[in-house]
Protein backbone atom coordinates (compact mmCIF):
# COMPACT_ATOMS: atom_id res chain seq x y z
CA UNK A 1 0.00 0.00 0.00
CA UNK A 2 2.71 2.28 0.68
CA UNK A 3 4.50 1.32 -2.47
CA UNK A 4 1.40 2.94 -4.45
CA UNK A 5 1.33 5.80 -2.22
CA UNK A 6 4.55 6.94 -3.21
CA UNK A 7 3.91 6.73 -6.79
CA UNK A 8 1.04 8.40 -6.62
CA UNK A 9 2.73 11.10 -5.41
CA UNK A 10 3.60 14.03 -7.88
CA UNK A 11 7.45 13.57 -7.72
CA UNK A 12 9.35 17.01 -6.23
CA UNK A 13 10.82 18.72 -8.82
CA UNK A 14 14.67 17.67 -9.65
CA UNK A 15 16.23 14.51 -8.92
CA UNK A 16 15.26 11.07 -9.07
CA UNK A 17 13.12 9.90 -6.24
CA UNK A 18 14.49 6.41 -5.25
CA UNK A 19 11.86 3.63 -5.12
CA UNK A 20 9.74 3.82 -0.96
CA UNK A 21 11.01 1.83 1.53
CA UNK A 22 9.14 -1.31 2.28
CA UNK A 23 9.36 -2.67 6.29
CA UNK A 24 11.41 -5.37 6.10
CA UNK A 25 9.55 -7.22 9.51
CA UNK A 26 5.82 -5.95 8.13
CA UNK A 27 7.16 -8.12 4.83
CA UNK A 28 8.31 -10.77 6.87
CA UNK A 29 4.90 -10.63 9.28
CA UNK A 30 6.90 -10.47 12.53
CA UNK A 31 5.15 -9.99 15.33
CA UNK A 32 8.29 -9.76 17.73
CA UNK A 33 11.26 -8.76 17.42
CA UNK A 34 13.72 -11.09 19.02
CA UNK A 35 16.96 -9.52 20.65
CA UNK A 36 18.57 -12.81 20.46
CA UNK A 37 18.29 -13.00 16.75
CA UNK A 38 21.63 -11.28 16.79
CA UNK A 39 21.86 -11.57 12.25
CA UNK A 40 18.92 -10.14 11.95
CA UNK A 41 19.47 -7.83 13.94
CA UNK A 42 23.31 -6.71 12.74
CA UNK A 43 21.38 -6.05 9.38
CA UNK A 44 19.73 -2.92 10.75
CA UNK A 45 23.14 -1.51 12.08
CA UNK A 46 25.85 0.27 10.22
CA UNK A 47 29.62 -1.13 10.17
CA UNK A 48 30.15 0.97 13.73
CA UNK A 49 27.38 -0.84 15.41
CA UNK A 50 24.85 2.25 15.08
CA UNK A 51 21.14 1.25 14.66
CA UNK A 52 20.37 3.05 11.35
CA UNK A 53 17.72 5.53 11.06
CA UNK A 54 14.18 4.54 9.33
CA UNK A 55 14.93 6.90 6.71
CA UNK A 56 17.80 4.16 5.83
CA UNK A 57 16.56 1.24 6.85
CA UNK A 58 13.10 1.63 5.69
CA UNK A 59 11.22 0.38 8.73
CA UNK A 60 8.06 1.46 9.94
CA UNK A 61 7.50 3.51 13.15
CA UNK A 62 6.00 0.21 15.46
CA UNK A 63 9.04 -2.01 14.23
CA UNK A 64 12.03 0.48 14.57
CA UNK A 65 11.00 0.88 18.30
CA UNK A 66 10.87 -2.50 18.71
CA UNK A 67 13.90 -3.11 16.89
CA UNK A 68 16.02 -0.77 18.73
CA UNK A 69 14.70 -2.41 21.91
CA UNK A 70 16.02 -5.72 20.62
CA UNK A 71 19.25 -3.99 19.57
CA UNK A 72 19.82 -2.09 23.02
CA UNK A 73 18.69 -5.64 24.94
CA UNK A 74 21.13 -7.93 22.38
CA UNK A 75 24.16 -5.16 23.46
CA UNK A 76 23.33 -4.93 27.26
CA UNK A 77 24.04 -9.29 27.09
CA UNK A 78 27.19 -8.79 24.71
CA UNK A 79 25.37 -9.94 21.90
CA UNK A 80 26.27 -6.90 19.74
CA UNK A 81 28.77 -4.76 20.13
CA UNK A 82 27.92 -0.89 21.65
CA UNK A 83 30.65 0.45 19.61
CA UNK A 84 33.01 -1.48 16.63
CA UNK A 85 36.14 0.82 16.21
CA UNK B 1 2.30 -14.88 37.24
CA UNK B 2 3.77 -13.53 34.31
CA UNK B 3 6.67 -15.16 31.92
CA UNK B 4 10.20 -14.17 31.44
CA UNK B 5 12.98 -15.39 29.88
CA UNK B 6 16.55 -14.75 31.83
CA UNK B 7 19.81 -15.07 29.57
CA UNK B 8 23.07 -14.77 31.89
CA UNK B 9 26.47 -15.46 31.25
CA UNK B 10 28.71 -17.47 33.69
CA UNK B 11 32.15 -16.62 33.30
CA UNK B 12 34.22 -19.92 31.18
CA UNK B 13 36.93 -19.80 34.06
CA UNK B 14 34.22 -21.67 36.19
CA UNK B 15 34.70 -25.59 35.94
CA UNK B 16 31.68 -27.82 34.46
CA UNK B 17 30.59 -29.27 37.86
CA UNK B 18 30.45 -25.42 39.19
CA UNK B 19 28.84 -24.46 36.23
CA UNK B 20 26.33 -27.34 36.54
CA UNK B 21 26.11 -26.05 40.51
CA UNK B 22 25.30 -22.50 39.75
CA UNK B 23 22.88 -23.69 36.84
CA UNK B 24 20.87 -25.49 39.48
CA UNK B 25 21.04 -23.00 42.20
CA UNK B 26 19.47 -20.66 40.04
CA UNK B 27 16.93 -22.32 38.80
CA UNK B 28 16.21 -23.87 42.45
CA UNK B 29 16.12 -19.86 43.50
CA UNK B 30 13.63 -19.71 41.24
CA UNK B 31 11.40 -22.69 42.19
CA UNK B 32 11.84 -21.57 45.87
CA UNK B 33 10.07 -18.26 45.37
CA UNK B 34 7.15 -19.76 43.24
CA UNK B 35 8.41 -19.63 39.92
CA UNK B 36 7.86 -22.41 37.46
CA UNK B 37 10.85 -23.21 35.03
CA UNK B 38 9.44 -24.02 31.18
CA UNK B 39 12.93 -24.75 29.64
CA UNK B 40 16.58 -24.05 30.76
CA UNK B 41 18.50 -24.08 27.49
CA UNK B 42 22.36 -24.43 27.36
CA UNK B 43 22.36 -24.92 23.66
CA UNK B 44 24.51 -21.35 23.34
CA UNK B 45 27.23 -22.78 25.54
CA UNK B 46 30.86 -20.66 24.93
CA UNK B 47 29.88 -17.97 22.91
CA UNK B 48 32.08 -15.12 21.98
CA UNK B 49 31.31 -11.86 23.71
CA UNK B 50 30.42 -8.62 20.95
CA UNK B 51 32.89 -6.62 23.83
CA UNK B 52 35.36 -7.73 27.01
CA UNK B 53 33.88 -7.75 29.84
CA UNK B 54 36.10 -7.91 32.95
CA UNK B 55 38.54 -8.33 30.31
CA UNK B 56 37.33 -11.99 29.37
CA UNK B 57 35.97 -12.06 26.02
CA UNK B 58 34.35 -15.48 26.11
CA UNK B 59 31.05 -16.28 28.26
CA UNK B 60 28.97 -19.28 28.79
CA UNK B 61 25.36 -18.46 28.16
CA UNK B 62 22.28 -19.80 29.44
CA UNK B 63 18.73 -19.30 28.67
CA UNK B 64 15.69 -19.61 31.08
CA UNK B 65 12.52 -19.29 30.43
CA UNK B 66 10.03 -18.99 33.23
CA UNK B 67 7.10 -17.80 35.06
CA UNK B 68 6.66 -16.63 38.17
CA UNK B 69 4.76 -13.93 39.97
CA UNK B 70 6.39 -10.33 39.89
CA UNK B 71 8.56 -9.80 42.83
CA UNK B 72 10.82 -12.64 41.65
CA UNK B 73 12.86 -10.81 38.56
CA UNK B 74 13.93 -8.50 41.59
CA UNK B 75 15.20 -11.05 43.93
CA UNK B 76 16.75 -13.26 41.55
CA UNK B 77 18.67 -10.14 39.89
CA UNK B 78 20.06 -8.88 43.00
CA UNK B 79 21.47 -12.67 43.89
CA UNK B 80 22.94 -12.65 40.10
CA UNK B 81 24.54 -9.38 40.88
CA UNK B 82 26.01 -10.61 43.79
CA UNK B 83 27.36 -13.82 42.02
CA UNK B 84 30.98 -12.73 40.58
CA UNK B 85 30.66 -15.73 38.39
CA UNK B 86 28.03 -13.98 36.65
CA UNK B 87 29.01 -11.85 34.16
CA UNK B 88 26.03 -10.48 32.74
CA UNK B 89 22.52 -11.15 33.25
CA UNK B 90 19.16 -9.71 31.55
CA UNK B 91 15.82 -10.65 32.68
CA UNK B 92 13.02 -9.81 30.36
CA UNK B 93 9.27 -9.79 30.47
CA UNK B 94 7.19 -12.10 27.55
CA UNK B 95 4.69 -9.97 26.32
CA UNK B 96 1.82 -12.13 24.70
CA UNK B 97 0.75 -11.10 21.43
CA UNK B 98 -2.59 -9.07 22.07
CA UNK B 99 -4.31 -6.35 19.29
CA UNK B 100 -4.33 -3.12 20.88
CA UNK B 101 -6.83 -2.32 17.84
CA UNK B 102 -10.67 -2.26 18.53
CA UNK B 103 -12.88 -3.12 15.85
CA UNK B 104 -14.21 -0.15 14.50
CA UNK B 105 -17.85 0.62 15.92
CA UNK B 106 -19.69 1.14 12.98
CA UNK B 107 -23.15 1.01 15.08
CA UNK B 108 -22.92 4.25 17.08
CA UNK B 109 -22.19 6.34 14.32
CA UNK B 110 -25.45 7.33 12.90
CA UNK B 111 -26.49 8.16 17.27
CA UNK B 112 -22.82 9.90 17.32
CA UNK B 113 -23.78 12.10 14.25
CA UNK B 114 -26.80 14.59 16.00
CA UNK B 115 -24.36 14.66 18.93
CA UNK B 116 -21.59 16.35 16.59
CA UNK B 117 -23.80 18.43 14.59
CA UNK B 118 -25.17 19.83 18.10
CA UNK B 119 -21.81 20.57 19.75
CA UNK B 120 -19.69 22.32 17.30
CA UNK B 121 -23.51 24.78 16.80
CA UNK B 122 -22.76 25.58 21.11
CA UNK B 123 -18.96 26.47 20.85
CA UNK B 124 -19.14 28.33 18.08
CA UNK B 125 -22.23 30.74 19.28
CA UNK B 126 -19.38 32.26 22.00
CA UNK B 127 -16.93 32.59 19.30
CA UNK B 128 -19.29 34.28 17.22
CA UNK B 129 -19.78 36.52 19.80
CA UNK B 130 -16.92 37.43 20.93
CA UNK B 131 -15.32 39.09 17.38
CA UNK B 132 -18.51 40.70 17.13
CA UNK B 133 -17.87 41.95 20.89
CA UNK B 134 -14.61 43.27 19.64
CA UNK B 135 -15.86 44.54 16.04
CA UNK B 136 -18.54 47.08 17.79
CA UNK B 137 -15.88 48.52 19.64
CA UNK B 138 -13.73 49.31 16.69
CA UNK B 139 -16.59 50.53 14.41
CA UNK B 140 -19.97 50.40 13.56
CA UNK B 141 -22.78 49.08 16.24
CA UNK B 142 -25.27 49.52 13.88
CA UNK B 143 -24.02 47.08 11.49
CA UNK B 144 -22.96 44.47 14.16
CA UNK B 145 -26.88 44.80 15.99
CA UNK B 146 -28.63 43.44 12.51
CA UNK B 147 -26.77 40.27 12.42
CA UNK B 148 -27.58 39.49 16.23
CA UNK B 149 -30.63 39.73 15.23
CA UNK B 150 -30.96 37.91 12.54
CA UNK B 151 -29.42 35.39 14.59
Amino acid sequence: MSEERGERRPRPRGGRRPRRKVCNFCVDKIEYIDYKDVNRLRRFTNERGKILPRRMSGNCAKHQRQLSEAIKRARAIALMPYTVD
Amino acid sequence: MNRYEMIYIIDTGLEETARKELIEKVSALIEANGGEIEKVDETWGKRRLAYAIDYKTEGWYVLVNFKAPAELPRELERNLQINENVLRYLVVKLVEKRSNVKPRANKPAPLGAPDEITAPVDDEAPVQEAPAAEAAVEAAPVEEAAPADAE
